[in-house]
């Protein structure tokens, strides 16, 4: 129960209420821009007064928008489309290398093993275009440039360090005890990881599934070094509305929407495990 | 295509009729403008392939690297012509503006042989060039077994093409009898003043014909007129702030950005008096009646504070007022174009010049060509600039042609005489040396510190030429 005074209690209503007007503002404008056209966008001064239109969603969603000076194709769905599936198969991919790798430099002490872990968390150091321009000569040898099993690929310079270094800290949080029990019960390895370590994981996991996948969904630069227009995802595609003849500030802002849900859908279903699971893997007991 | 309106099209292409009486024949059979100008590019393609074999890479595909821009759009509008005309495939990758030139780089310092041939600006190919990454087109182009025999090289504006060729030595001059040609133009932009013609009519000023005069005028549309700023110009922190109106109006009043002693050697130049004098007025001019954020201003938001009729004017690319001039802007159908010079008399603006080159990766170069002559052809550029926004054509025939100066007349109030009073003097104003991006950077950052008062403007000038001199020394250049 709060004991705190009514003009504490107010005071801190107040402030808490600024602060989500402070963060919450660009989004809502965002929102309010992506329901206008141009013309009322781009009025001096802005007014708050005009008719709510969906031709923007409606342009991005049919892939066609029609404006007074002509048909303009838009290619944002696939790139929208391609997001989803490099960020789903590289987490994915991810977590089926990164959670056993980090159980195993968690539990397992062997020569190298502290070694071997800060060379895959110093990927994430590298300026990804020292790493990208001599990775396109190799792709084109092997035959991975412009393809989605290229892109998922380098993809796990992103999340396979984050999946491993948050999960490994997890694991090693969780007391070894229950596991040694188990096995003592005549169960093997195997098993003691799938049905011991995992489930009590689960949180540190998904919290680590959750933030690999956000850094995956804004990154920019791997795909528009290493692949076609067809592949790009949305953070290169809402570019696209950025032209010579002008800006599409509506279409802009109706994509950072439509970008914008997947995760934020994401995060608002998983936020428990987020915190618990970022928390209690950061402090060893 | 039906006989009459086959009888009409060839009339025309014979020389027989005007485009204007074409498409009012057309009309009269049912064919809207837009279709017309579809059929007679159609049959002007085919009448193309009565006088070389362009189907002798007839089979083969190419692959392009675009940048999202009207140019494009009208390529693409006109492709399924050239495929036509040559049996070849045509695919291409078209990428924003903004990451369009990372792409292209990325591309070409990896050696990916996956575009044949990419757009490119002129300046990129002082880069490009000197590291074997573009060819010298000459070599094709000065082949009469690879180059079809209308395609006409002499037609393209000299100062735009002379602007596209270097010999790769620091400090060489543009389009020298010893050059590359290391790209071939394709559109092209000059910087001259776009204006809100009811601004300026309010304020009661004229159009501004001298540097002076675009001060005072800059100042009065900005005081006559409620919530707007008198003129805008780009302002960040990058060599694109530099390249437009600024260096137009600089190089008008004779000034270099650096000079060539004899021995080949590069020196600052943007410290003399007349320079000292030139930037005191266009800082001047900023703090006055430019934009409050212009330190932030590029392309995009001049061009989009001109529409929306939060300016009264530009300093910049005269297609950027173009494009303010239609579509969804405000101010669409009011704005009005002039040339400018600073110095008064004949303008010499710098230009722009979006081009196309040929990837030194490109897995087949004379199958490339094929494209390459066609897109950047007279047939296409006319198709291109009448049916649509493809401006400014680089070709003498197109500008010649009445039908494309009627509908500029029409829409565009000036645009044609401003064209053609600055064209004999358009071409690129800067020396051609490696460092050019570093130390035009460099340029608009020291400009940014004048506006904003951190520094005056004469030591201003004195810290960017030692700096400039610097680099140029620590280069091997200077």
């Amino acid at each position: 129960m709060d004991h705190a005074p009514i003009w504490e209690r107010w005071l801190r209503g107040v402030a808490l209420i600024l602060v989500v007007l402070f963060f919450m503002f660009p989004i809502f404008w965002i929102l309010v821009m992506s329901v206008q056209t141009n013309e009322t966008i781009l009025r001096s001064p802005p007014s708050m007064a005009f008719e709510p239109t969906l031709q923007n969603y409606q342009a991005l969603i049919t892939g066609k928008l029609e404006t007074q000076a002509g048909s303009l194709d838009i290619a944002f769905m696939q790139n929208l489309w391609n997001s989803v599936l490099l960020s789903v198969c590289s987490v994915a991919l991810a977590l089926v290398l990164g959670v056993p790798a980090a159980y195993a430099f968690a539990r397992h002490k062997f020569r190298g093993s502290e070694d071997i872990a800060f060379t895959l968390l110093s990927f994430r150091f590298a300026p990804p275009l020292l790493v990208l321009l001599p990775l396109t000569l190799y792709f084109q040898d092997i035959g991975l440039a412009d393809t989605y099993v290229g892109l998922i690929w380098v993809y796990q310079l992103i999340c396979l360090p984050l999946i491993l270094w948050i999960v490994r800290g997890y694991f090693e949080d969780i007391s070894p005890d229950i596991e040694h029990a188990y096995r003592i019960a005549g169960h093997s390895w195997l098993s003691t990881f799938r049905r011991i370590a995992l489930p009590l994981a689960g949180p540190g996991i998904a919290a680590a599934g959750l933030l690999a996948f956000i850094f995956a969904w804004n990154n920019f630069i791997f795909a528009l070094v290493l692949a076609s227009a067809d592949k790009q995802p949305v953070t290169v595609g809402a570019l696209a509305f950025v032209t010579a003849s002008g800006i599409q500030y509506g279409q802009i802002a109706a994509a950072v929407v439509l970008s914008i849900a997947p995760t934020l859908a994401l995060a608002l279903y998983a936020q428990r495990y987020l915190v618990e699971g970022l928390s209690l893997g950061a402090v060893k007991g | 295509m039906y006989e009459k309106e086959k009888g009409l099209v060839d009339a025309f292409l014979r020389g027989q009729m005007d485009r204007r009486s074409l498409i009012r024949g057309l009309g009269a059979l049912g064919v809207s403008a837009a279709t017309a100008g579809v059929l007679v590019n159609s049959a002007a393609t085919r009448a193309l392939a009565a006088d070389f074999d362009w189907k002798k890479h007839s089979g083969k595909s190419l692959k392009l690297l675009l940048n999202k821009h009207p140019y494009t759009d009208a390529m693409i509008a006109n492709l399924d012509n050239f495929k036509e005309l040559s049996g070849m495939d045509v695919e291409y990758d078209v990428f924003p503006e903004d990451v369009y030139f990372d792409k292209v780089t990325a591309a070409l310092s990896s050696r990916s042989s996956e575009y044949d041939a990419f757009m490119t600006g002129a300046y990129m190919t002082w880069t490009y060039g000197p590291a074997g990454w573009v060819v010298d087109h000459n070599e094709w182009i000065q082949d009469e077994s690879k180059t079809n025999p209308n395609y006409n090289w002499g037609d393209m504006l000299e100062g735009v093409r002379k602007s596209c060729a270097w010999n790769g030595r620091p400090g060489g001059e543009l389009g020298s009898d010893d050059a590359m040609q290391w790209c071939i133009p394709w559109g092209y932009e000059q910087n001259n003043l776009s204006y809100n013609a009811d601004m300026l009519e309010k304020a009661g000023v004229g159009v501004p014909t001298n540097m002076d005069e675009l001060l005072e005028a800059a100042a009065k549309v900005q005081a006559a007129n409620d919530g707007i700023y008198g003129i805008g110009v780009r302002g960040s922190r990058s060599w694109a702030t530099i390249h437009p109106g600024f260096l137009s109006a600089y190089a008008n009043l004779g000034e270099n950005d650096l000079t060539v002693s004899s021995d080949g050697k590069l020196a600052a130049a943007m410290n003399t008096d007349v320079s000292k004098d030139f930037h005191a007025k266009w800082v001047k001019m900023i703090q006055d009646s430019g934009a409050s954020d212009w330190s932030t201003h590029t392309w995009y938001q001049v061009g989009t504070d001109l529409g929306a009729g939060k300016s009264a004017m530009i300093y910049d690319a005269d297609i950027l007022g173009y494009f303010m001039n239609g579509g969804e802007n405000a101010m669409a159908g009011k704005l009005a174009y002039a040339p400018f010079a600073a110095k008064g008399g004949d303008p010499t603006p710098n230009i722009w010049i979006w081009s196309l080159a040929m990837s030194k990766f490109s897995k087949d170069l004379d199958a490339t060509w094929n494209f390459m002559q066609w897109a950047s052809g007279p047939e296409h550029g006319l198709f291109g600039a009448s049916q649509m926004d493809f401006v400014n054509p680089v070709r003498s025939s197109v500008w010649a042609d009445d039908g494309f100066r009627q509908r500029l007349a029409d829409s565009y109030p000036g645009y044609v005489e401003m064209h053609d009073v600055s064209a004999p003097g358009a071409s690129i104003k800067f020396t051609a040396q490696p460092l050019f991006f570093d130390l035009t950077t460099e340029w608009a950052a020291s400009l940014q510190k004048m506006v904003s008062k951190e520094v005056p403007i004469d030591e201003g000038l004195d810290q960017l030429a030692d700096s400039v001199n610097r680099q140029l020394k620590d280069a091997g250049l200077g």
